[in-house]
């Protein structure tokens, strides 16, 4: 049976395609300015992709994250607390905690072993912490999304960038750039508030291993370290790419209904 | 609102909670009789209504800013106190005849000095509340009953009497019984009245003469009865907090199925579960008894908290609930370390609980929707 | 940035009672080794001044040996606060240790900002009081000592009242004893004699509860000293009338609050202390000397709240340094002074009652309505000459939040400039110490000072 999943989120837009337990396609594209258009654009490259003719190939979809209301060809949809859990677990079964680092907010899930949320936290009110306040930063070092990910851009003394709000850690980096301070070390900066505020969710909702980052800003090296570092543990990397886990959780929950139905 | 009740007494009550002045209260004062506004469920309407006034509970319904009460209050205040003085210094409260303020909270009893200050209410006075339930707080807070009475006799030129005072008891009680009958009916498989509707319906028993008011329900139950009941929902879920009047809060939380079925919050069961004393002899002490120690308590009271937890989880059983939303106002104290406590308790109880941060004028629709749905998801339903 | 320990984080009631003392002693004991360092660094310094620390520090730490060795041998000891009359419980001879005295204290303390985080882990709103958060997460992870019975504390704000159901909802702390004095909302006779009668609720209380007994002629005794302590403080503060003003923040402003109400009320060291105090102003008076040798005084200001103690040593200092601006009054350092007529034990409650409800700081301005911000700002104003006021705007103060525009409109009619920062006393993440400084360098520019 062929579902899809489609996760509609502020930043970017991903669709996949599921058949039975295998990926026949996905695909992830930037957000437009209308949620529907996003989520069609996003399905239809991926019915392509699985080599289907058309949409009504499948038997069920499910829409899920922040436009998951507008996605038409939806069947229902699913917050995406719910998806990310069931993606997750489903690209691996021993993972019980997923920071999900979006484009305008993150949040932190735990789940049982059967991949089931037991409790959740979120930070949707402001940019701290999220793919806003990268794109934030970037822009003020001049170094690009990569820049501020890349691992050997790390510096080994993080400077303190301790603004609770994204709009004052900008003035902060500023005054810090001015300051002479190495930009390596600034990178390692941001990417260490970021893990503390991250972290403190963590703590607040319960840190289980195996713990696992998804969403856009999961494929921040930096990041991932610096909080490796926090937790004290080591983050597990998810055998598909992370800022999937949504539409694939959605894809399988599409799996499910219909065959419950 | 949007509301399956085919009932003119329900649309009148809909209406007035929806503003602040309604016809009835336009016809009230167009007859000459006064409307004093109050804050808080501890100040003792049935001083009010034994002095033959209309308690007006304040509310900053349809407030769309607060920029003229920024300047009294800061961006670490609660939204509630600021949008209902930004209403009043909008002068959307020039109907009232006085205010009765009240030591609740850190917020809302400045209210009381910022009001004394830059506004010109005819009577405006301030209660003093224990934050504790013992003998001498009942005793304490019969003296303040009893001051209230003799100022505001004093204002209107009426003598509150016991007599009067056991007849506004009587009249108050009634209305919490008609209330809590309204509630019985949301203990059925399939409620006819929804969470947001039953809401609408207790805001408006602040906001309109008492007569009228008793007289809306009673007409209001028996049009339930021909009302179909709600199905097709999700789950039954018991909203837990302060000073929430607006419906559509709820409502919000019933679009994503979570039918609210019950609630401990200030407009809620905390004034008509339990009704005051008629056989005690002294009125005053009848109240004084109420409002301290009688009524379902709130989080100023210290040593209640057993008490208000045991009164969640009573709920709970009651009403088949399954699962508590817990929702605070952002800066507010009390319910920070009272949702703490309560969280920790319904874990130990095995029941599901979210806490929810709002505003008081509801914005972020998309943020409380994601919440209440990954709630009804995880609950497995 | 490494991984913090845990350990320190379990829930106190996993552990046995023994394992459970262990911990919180090991916490308190931290907190009295930070004093003792702070103490070492004092009798450095040969300077009256100095003295002045080391004596402070001494009685402190006395003080705290007190509640270990209680602990320790089982003996009597309470949690309380210094509104919730210590001179009873000097009188009573029950050591007692504040259960806000981490922030209120020792908030330059190295541990303070992973305590911070603790509390933030507890999933307790950020927009709660940094001063109330500490002491729930230190009670929830065991690392408060467990008294024989609390004094509880419903006041000033919403925040305490809280701190005190927390206390009574943690197993550990559920079958500890508690009574809370209720504090009216009014400041007449009434409210007064209400709230002696709470005193003597909490009396009966405590002898019930620790077997130690209250004897009048102690509690005269202590309230004579206390009477003496207060009279030099009332003293001393004339001396900071003086231009200059003889002492800034490091000495003498909440300094004496503590000597007086923080540790032991009514107690010779503190009168001596006091004595000393006022000996060193008088000197530095008679010789026209200010607070700082190297800074002369060009801004007088009044901070109207306790101390930034998260990031006192490194604003304060620099006030006086970049801008001449001495503290010279303080919210803590000064309230009225009036004393105990101790001629029964009728007027001792009266007057203890009027004293802690009424005249302690903090308390004094917020617990009712808001006429003392006002009037108390007025006041000061006037006494001590100061050329700006300057409301913190701590984060967990929120009725004082809601009286910033009376503050504003009090200093516009006084003629006084007014600045309202907003941050945190105690958690420096809050609002930088650079943005702080920023503000109100602008502030003392727009305004002309200095």
């Amino acid at each position: 049976m062929v579902v899809g999943g489609c996760d509609v989120g502020s930043t970017t837009g991903k669709a996949v395609i599921l058949d039975g337990t295998s990926i026949l396609s996905h695909f992830i594209i930037p957000s437009t300015t209308k949620p529907e258009t996003t989520a069609r654009l996003a399905m239809d490259e991926a019915v392509k992709g699985a080599g289907l003719s058309s949409l009504d190939d499948l038997a069920y979809v499910v829409g899920t994250g922040y436009g998951r209301l507008k996605v038409p060809f939806a069947n229902e949809n699913v917050s995406e607390i719910t998806c990310h859990a069931r993606g997750a677990h489903w690209m691996n079964p021993a993972v019980r905690t997923v920071v999900d680092i979006g484009g305008q907010d993150c949040k932190v899930i735990s789940l049982d072993a059967k991949g089931k949320v037991v409790e959740f936290a979120m930070n949707d009110r402001c940019a701290a912490g999220t793919g806003r306040f990268f794109e934030a930063m970037a822009r003020v070092l001049n170094c690009g999304l990569d820049g501020i990910s890349s691992l050997e851009n790390q510096g080994a003394n993080p400077a303190t960038i301790s603004s609770q709000c994204s709009v004052f850690a900008e003035s902060e980096v500023i005054t810090l750039i001015n300051e002479g301070i190495d930009v390596t070390n600034i990178i390692a900066g941001i990417n260490g508030a970021v893990a503390n505020r991250l972290f403190a969710m963590v703590r607040r909702v319960g840190l289980t291993q195996e713990l696992v980052l998804t969403g856009g800003c999961s494929k921040n090296d930096g990041l991932a370290k610096a909080l490796e570092r926090r937790l004290g543990i080591a983050v597990t990397t998810l055998p598909q790419d992370p800022q999937l886990t949504g539409a694939v959780g959605a894809a399988l929950i599409a799996s499910e209904k219909k065959s419950s139905n | 609102m949007e509301t399956n009740i085919k009932s003119k007494a329900f649309e009148e009550l809909a209406g007035a909670a929806a503003g602040l002045m309604n016809p009835a209260i336009e016809a009230w004062k167009a007859a000459g009789r006064k409307v004093v506004g109050y804050f808080c469920s501890h100040v003792p309407v049935e001083v009010m209504t034994a002095a033959g006034v209309l308690p007006f509970r304040m509310r900053g319904t349809g407030s769309t800013g607060t920029e003229l009460a920024d300047a009294s209050f800061s961006s670490i205040n609660c939204s509630f106190p600021k949008h209902t003085f930004n209403q009043a210094l909008r002068g959307e409260f020039d109907f009232l005849d006085g205010l009765i303020c009240i030591s609740s909270c850190d917020h809302v009893r400045r209210i009381y000095d910022n009001w004394k200050q830059q506004l010109s209410t005819p009577y405006l006075t301030v209660m003093s509340l224990p934050k504790k339930n013992g003998q001498a707080q009942v005793d304490w807070y019969y003296e303040e009953i009893n001051i209230l009475r003799a100022g505001l006799g004093e204002f209107l030129g009426v003598e509150i009497t016991d007599d009067r005072l056991r007849d506004a008891i009587q009249q108050v009680n009634e209305t919490r019984r008609l209330q809590r009958q309204m509630y019985e009916l949301r203990k059925r498989d399939r409620p006819p009245i929804s969470g947001a509707e039953a809401l609408a319906v207790m805001v408006a028993g602040n906001s309109l003469p008492r007569e009228r008011y008793n007289d809306l329900l009673r007409t209001l139950l028996a049009d339930l009865e021909n009302t179909p009941g709600r199905s097709g929902y999700r789950a039954r879920l018991m909203i837990v907090g302060s000073e929430l009047d607006d419906p559509e809060y709820l409502q919000v939380i019933e679009d994503q199925g979570g039918l609210v079925v019950t609630d401990s919050i200030c407009f809620g069961t905390r004034t008509m579960w339990v009704d005051c004393s008629e056989t005690e002899p002294d009125p005053v002490r009848a109240l004084a008894r109420y409002y301290i120690q009688e009524r379902p308590a709130c989080p100023r009271m210290n040593g209640a908290q057993p008490a208000r937890a045991k009164f969640v989880q009573d709920m709970v059983k009651e009403f088949a609930v399954d699962g508590v939303v817990g929702e605070r106002m952002l800066f507010c104290d009390f319910w920070c370390a009272e949702h703490y406590m309560n969280k920790a308790d319904l874990k130990e109880a095995g029941i599901p609980f979210i806490q929810i941060d709002r505003e008081y004028i509801l914005s972020g629709k998309g943020q409380l929707q994601t919440r209440i749905q990954a709630f009804l998801e995880t609950m497995g339903r | 940035m490494e991984a913090i320990d845990y350990n320190m984080g379990t829930a106190a009631h996993d552990l046995t009672t023994l394992e459970r003392k262990d911990k919180a002693l090991a916490r308190y004991k931290k907190e009295r080794d930070w004093f003792a360092f702070l103490l070492e660094a004092a009798e450095m310094m040969d300077t009256p001044e100095g003295k002045l620390q080391v004596k402070l520090l001494n009685i402190l730490l006395d003080s705290k040996e007190k509640v270990i060795s209680s602990v320790m041998n089982d003996t009597p000891f309470v949690a309380a606060y210094f509104c919730t009359a210590p001179e009873i419980l000097n009188a009573m001879n029950l050591p007692w240790f504040m259960i806000m005295e981490t922030p209120f204290l020792a908030a330059s303390a190295p541990y303070l900002l992973d305590d911070l985080r603790g509390a933030e882990e507890m999933g307790l709103g950020t927009d709660l009081c940094s001063a109330i958060r500490l002491p729930m997460y230190y009670i929830e992870s065991g690392l408060m000592p467990v008294p024989s019975a609390v004094v509880g504390l419903l006041s000033p704000c919403d925040g305490t009242t809280m701190l005190q159901q927390v206390l009574q909802h943690n197993p550990a702390w559920k079958n500890v004893p508690l009574f809370a004095p209720d504090p009216p909302y009014t400041s007449d006779e009434r409210a007064i004699r209400y709230f002696a009668n709470e005193l003597r609720t909490m009396v009966s209380f405590l002898e019930e509860k620790t077997g130690r007994k209250m004897d009048m002629h102690r509690l005269r005794e202590v309230c004579e000293e206390s009477n003496r302590t207060y009279k030099l403080w009332q003293e001393y503060n004339e001396l900071r009338r003086a231009v200059p003003c003889p002492h800034g923040w490091e000495i003498g402003g909440a300094q004496a609050f503590a000597v007086s109400q923080c540790f032991v009320a009514g107690d010779p060291r503190c009168t001596d202390w006091f004595e000393q105090l006022l000996e060193c102003g008088e000197i530095k008076v008679k010789e026209g000397r200010g607070a700082n040798e190297y800074c002369p005084e060009k801004i007088r200001i009044l901070w109207f709240d306790i101390m930034p103690y998260g990031w006192v040593f490194e604003f304060m200092p620099w006030l006086e340094q970049e801008w001449g601006a001495i503290l010279v009054m303080d919210m803590f350092s000064n309230f009225p002074y009036t004393l105990i007529d101790t001629s029964s034990e009728e007027t001792m409650f009266h007057d203890l009652a009027k004293r802690n409800l009424m005249d302690v700081p903090m308390i004094r301005q917020a617990r009712g309505t808001a006429e003392n911000f006002s009037s108390d700002i007025a006041r000061m104003v006037k006494d001590y000459k100061i050329d700006c006021v300057i409301w913190p705007g701590h984060m967990g103060h929120k009725d004082g939040a809601a009286t910033a525009g009376i503050m504003r409109e009090t200093c516009r009619g006084l003629g006084v400039p007014f600045l309202h920062i907003g941050l945190d006393l105690f958690d420096k993440r809050y609002t930088s110490v650079d943005e702080v400084k920023d503000k109100v360098s602008e502030f003392f520019r727009g305004m002309g000072l200095g």
